[in-house]
């Protein structure tokens, strides 16, 4: 079941203990897989770079971070995984601030850094408490200790806002959307796919570690994962910036996993395996295929970015033309997202809704009603998050392009010749894995439910032979016996087209626009029209400004308008809240005083009361 | 659960009955209509010729289109294919059933919406992403409300198979006239009038572009590709129809012929109502839209309590 490696480490309490468990394995899939395709991508990407900056560095921190992250899922000392987790929060930061002459990058990088160090320190409670409880920093002495419920729940408190900032949850997310659009391509997609499940892999160790929770736990669970979700969605449909988009996505797909997490937590409370187990293999077969899809996502944002100098969507239009095989691998990547059939993303939330049905026949009422309210918030996160890929697949890759490329890019991408042709092989064979997996797992479950099961029977600490797992297996080869039949059948469809229609060429005409000839191509519905209905019925959620639009007189003139989407943890909690401390220590400052004698006469002091403390 | 692919007569039975019926039903509303305007209408074999003509004509391509524009007719015509064989067609159950086929059916008919909105926004014209982003917004309240029904539904029959939901084995819930049943009926029929585009929803007769959600999105589509468009709109009729009506009507008399007589008169009779609601009102502002599906969710939401206080 579980393989261990221990080795003493001259770091007092330390140990180079390591562990190689079902639970970790999924993450290292997902590590390896991501990272390798990430690596190869970057080679093509940062080509354009070449000589100017200091690619060296960027490489040695990228290898540091991958590691890292498999350090982080092998560790099996407390003292090693903090010690591993703070290398990847500096590896990280490293990756990210590498266009460090903008500001903006540079902002985003050191958000990022102040995020995960206050997430940090929770950290380091929370391991030193379980670790005075048990007597060891190890985690398999930790996981033989009984926790009293009280002292569990504040264990699994301490992990959510630990580990909540690494992954995004909702309200502690804002390092996020500000980070991956300031990265380098491939590094968003390696931070999106896994350095964020890091959080989710934290949150599962200490399910793990901590066998009985309370009963709260797990709705608290839910009902994060259910915020995240749609809070997330819906901000992302707000956005006009791609890599900005896919990073709210991200948020949301953390509160999908999350959302299984809790109902596998919910199951394990009420003592109902099958249900435990549904919701925690769910939730961990959407890390991998998060990390597969968002991936993908990414690295085809990362391709747009680099040919167009813009991930503005609303400037951009009709690279299914320019981009071919990127568009279609950016088509996968949606339809994966969006949890629709024939690729991965379906499998993974049909199984959080089988969970959560379940859930329905098998909990009391009070676990019918979160159930529902699952059931419910993941539709409407599915629907949400086709009309927003809808929205960014529409403006970006159909339709004309609404601004010129050649025009746009010719300053500083016509010396490059990297204008109206496809990307380089580097770019898109990583692309062409990644689209590969997600249509693998889509159609051949089979061959990664054993690992996802195994895991989520490894966090419900139940034997996995003694499952009846065909209740859930036999709808799933239906499932894909059925997506088989469709493409079958779309394939014959095609074909009687054909038939019809006979081998002569088709007429090729303007499109209709109700009797206007020659439309502009900036008559083209816009993402921010697109989305405007929804973000409108949602603006008491949202916080959704619009300025100007409005049009005086009988001959208007030029008339302007914008609109945002801004976030409301970002404006309302952490702004304000932020700004109270600063205040607070700059009051402080005030009263300083500036002899450092006095200072030291303090640390004096402190070191007495210390010492007569411990004497007492 | 119930593992029925055990032939491929039965499927073939399936699509057999869903081709050659489902315009009829189109037809049938066309001539209430038509009765409610004092006219003679066209006969109600109309959309079966207007099929005909399109399937032998050929197709006009905007020079903006990708080949999205161009497979998205066969996969909404494909999925409308794939989605009857989960629904029982009164006497003849089901050719897939199995334990969560909802989640199946509702997912494969938001991969025929993503593909139609993507040829929607494939010609790039306003108009067309007008529907688009209609059809994007209204289809996340809809979805919602039919989930809302799904858990009240499976609450009630104890299981995740739409064929176990609305099947036979499930009438008993009407004797003692269970309100939970009723409010999803009247959910569902929101549901229904929605997804199909009908009056209060959408206008699917007017050719205004401007005020429509899924004619707009079809205004590019010719010849072979319209047909496909069309056709699957008047399957998608059927089934949500035939789920509705094995809702209402879960008798079984046990004799096949009688059976599907019933099951027929019943997407008949509703086809009339929808035609009787069409003529009686006019199409709700598109910002009013929301509140009727608000209020589906509602109602499914209402019928989810009900079931909750008698379990």
């Amino acid at each position: 079941m579980e393989k261990l490696l221990r080795t003493p480490w001259f770091v007092p309490l330390g140990e180079f203990s390591f562990r190689l468990d079902p639970l970790g394995l999924v993450f290292l899939a997902a590590i390896t897989i991501l990272a390798l395709c990430a690596g190869v991508y970057g080679f093509g990407y940062m080509r354009p770079y070449q000589g100017k900056k200091s690619l060296g560095m960027h490489a040695f921190f990228y290898l540091i971070f991958v590691l890292d992250l498999v350090l982080i899922t092998t560790a099996n000392n407390a003292i090693l995984f903090l010690g591993a987790w703070e290398i990847m929060t500096i590896s990280t930061f490293f990756l990210i601030i590498f266009n460090d002459e903008k500001s903006a990058v540079r902002k985003a990088g050191f958000i990022y850094l102040i995020a995960s160090h206050c997430a940090t320190f929770f950290l380091f409670l929370m391991f030193f408490l379980m670790a005075h409880a048990a007597g060891s920093m190890s985690f398999d002495v930790m996981a033989q200790t009984g926790f009293s419920p009280a002292f569990a729940g504040v264990v699994f408190l301490l992990a959510l806002a630990g580990f909540g900032v690494k992954a995004g949850c909702l309200p502690m997310h804002i390092w996020l959307p500000h980070a991956h659009p300031a990265a380098p391509s491939h590094v968003s997609a390696i931070l999106s796919g896994v350095a964020i499940k890091m959080g989710i892999y934290g949150i599962c160790r200490v399910l793990w570690i901590v066998k009985v929770l309370p009963d709260w736990c797990g709705y608290v669970l839910l009902v994060i994962g259910v915020t995240s979700g749609l809070m997330g969605v819906l901000y992302a449909l707000g956005q006009h910036e791609l890599k900005k988009l896919l990073a709210y996505h991200s948020i949301e797909n953390i509160g999908i996993i999350a959302l299984g997490l809790g109902v596998g937590l919910v199951g394990r409370s009420h003592q109902v395996p099958f249900l435990a187990v549904l919701g925690f293999g769910g939730g961990l077969l959407h890390v991998l295929n998060h990390s597969l899809f968002k991936g993908l996502l990414f690295l085809g944002a990362g391709s747009v970015i680099q040919k167009t100098h813009s991930g503005e969507m609303d400037h951009l239009g009709g690279l299914a033309k320019t981009l071919p095989v990127t568009s279609a691998f950016f088509l996968v990547g949606a339809i994966s997202i969006c949890g629709l059939p024939l690729f991965n993303g379906f499998i993974s939330e049909f199984i959080i809704y089988f969970g959560l049905f379940q859930g329905l026949f098998g909990l009391p009422v009070s676990g019918v009603i979160f159930c529902s309210l699952g059931i419910l918030s993941l539709a409407l996160m599915g629907a949400l998050a086709l009309a927003c890929f809808s929205k960014v697949y529409g403006t970006v890759f159909l339709g004309k392009p609404r601004v010129d490329l050649k025009e746009s890019s010719r300053g500083s991408g016509a010396q490059k010749g990297i204008c109206g042709e496809e990307t380089s092989k580097w770019m898109l064979v990583p692309m062409m894995i990644l689209t590969g997996l997600c249509a693998w797992i889509g159609l051949v479950p089979q061959t990664v439910t054993g690992l996802v099961f195994r895991g989520g029977a490894y966090l419900t600490h139940v034997d996995f032979s003694t499952l009846q797992l065909e209740q859930v297996l036999m709808p799933l080869t239906l499932v894909v016996l059925i997506a088989f039949l469709f493409l079958l059948i779309v394939l014959c469809l095609i074909f009687i087209r054909r038939l019809l229609l006979g081998g002569a060429p088709m007429p090729i005409r303007e499109t209709w626009s109700c009797g206007f000839s020659q439309v502009s191509a900036r008559f083209q519905y816009t993402s921010a029209s697109f989305a405007r209905t929804i973000v409108e019925l949602m603006r008491h959620a949202l916080f959704f400004r619009r300025q100007g639009g409005q049009i005086t007189g009988s001959f208007p003139g030029e008339t302007r308008v914008a609109s945002s989407v801004h976030d409301a943890s970002e404006e309302m909690i952490f702004g304000p809240g932020l700004a109270f401390l600063n205040n607070l220590s700059k009051r402080l400052n005030r009263n300083r005083m500036r002899h450092t004698q006095l200072y030291l006469m303090y640390i004096l002091l402190f070191l007495v009361f210390l010492l007569i403390w411990k004497l007492k | 659960m119930i593992l029925m692919l055990s032939n491929a007569f039965p499927v073939l039975f399936h699509w057999l009955i869903l081709c050659l019926l489902s315009p009829f039903f189109l037809g049938v509303i066309a001539k209430v209509k038509a009765f409610f305007s004092g006219k003679v209408g066209p006969s109600v074999f109309q959309p079966y010729f207007d099929l005909a003509k399109l399937f032998r004509k050929k197709c006009v391509y905007s020079h903006t289109i990708t080949w999205i524009f161009r497979v998205a007719p066969a996969v909404v015509l494909a999925v409308m294919l794939v989605f009857s064989l989960l629904v029982p067609f009164g006497r003849f159950t089901a050719p897939v059933q199995f334990s969560g086929d909802i989640l199946l059916a509702v997912y494969l008919l938001a991969l025929g919406r993503f593909f139609m909105i993507l040829a929607a926004l494939d010609t790039g014209s306003s108009f067309e992403g007008m529907g688009a982003s209609r059809e994007a917004f209204f289809s996340c309240l809809s979805e919602l409300a039919l989930f809302m029904n799904f858990i009240t539904l499976a609450l009630l029959a104890k299981s995740l198979s739409l064929s176990q939901m609305i099947g036979s084995g499930f009438s008993l819930s009407f004797e003692g006239f269970d309100p939970a049943l009723f409010l999803v009926i009247a959910s569902f029929f929101i549901v229904l009038l929605a997804e199909n585009c009908r009056i209060p929803v959408d206008d699917p007769e007017t050719h205004l572009e401007l005020t429509m959600i899924h004619e707009v999105m079809i205004l590019d589509h010719s010849g072979v590709d319209l047909a496909y468009m069309l056709y699957a709109a008047a399957m998608k009729l059927f089934i949500f129809s035939g789920i509705l009506v094995s809702l209402i009507i879960p008798v079984r008399t046990g004799h096949p012929v009688t059976d599907t007589a019933i099951f027929l008169c019943g997407i008949l009779g509703l086809a009339v109502f929808v035609g009787i609601v069409e003529s009686s009102m006019a199409r709700l502002r598109l910002n009013r839209v929301r509140l009727l599906l608000l209020i589906s969710f509602a109602l499914a939401f209402f019928g989810l309590i009900v079931s909750l206080w008698r379990a």
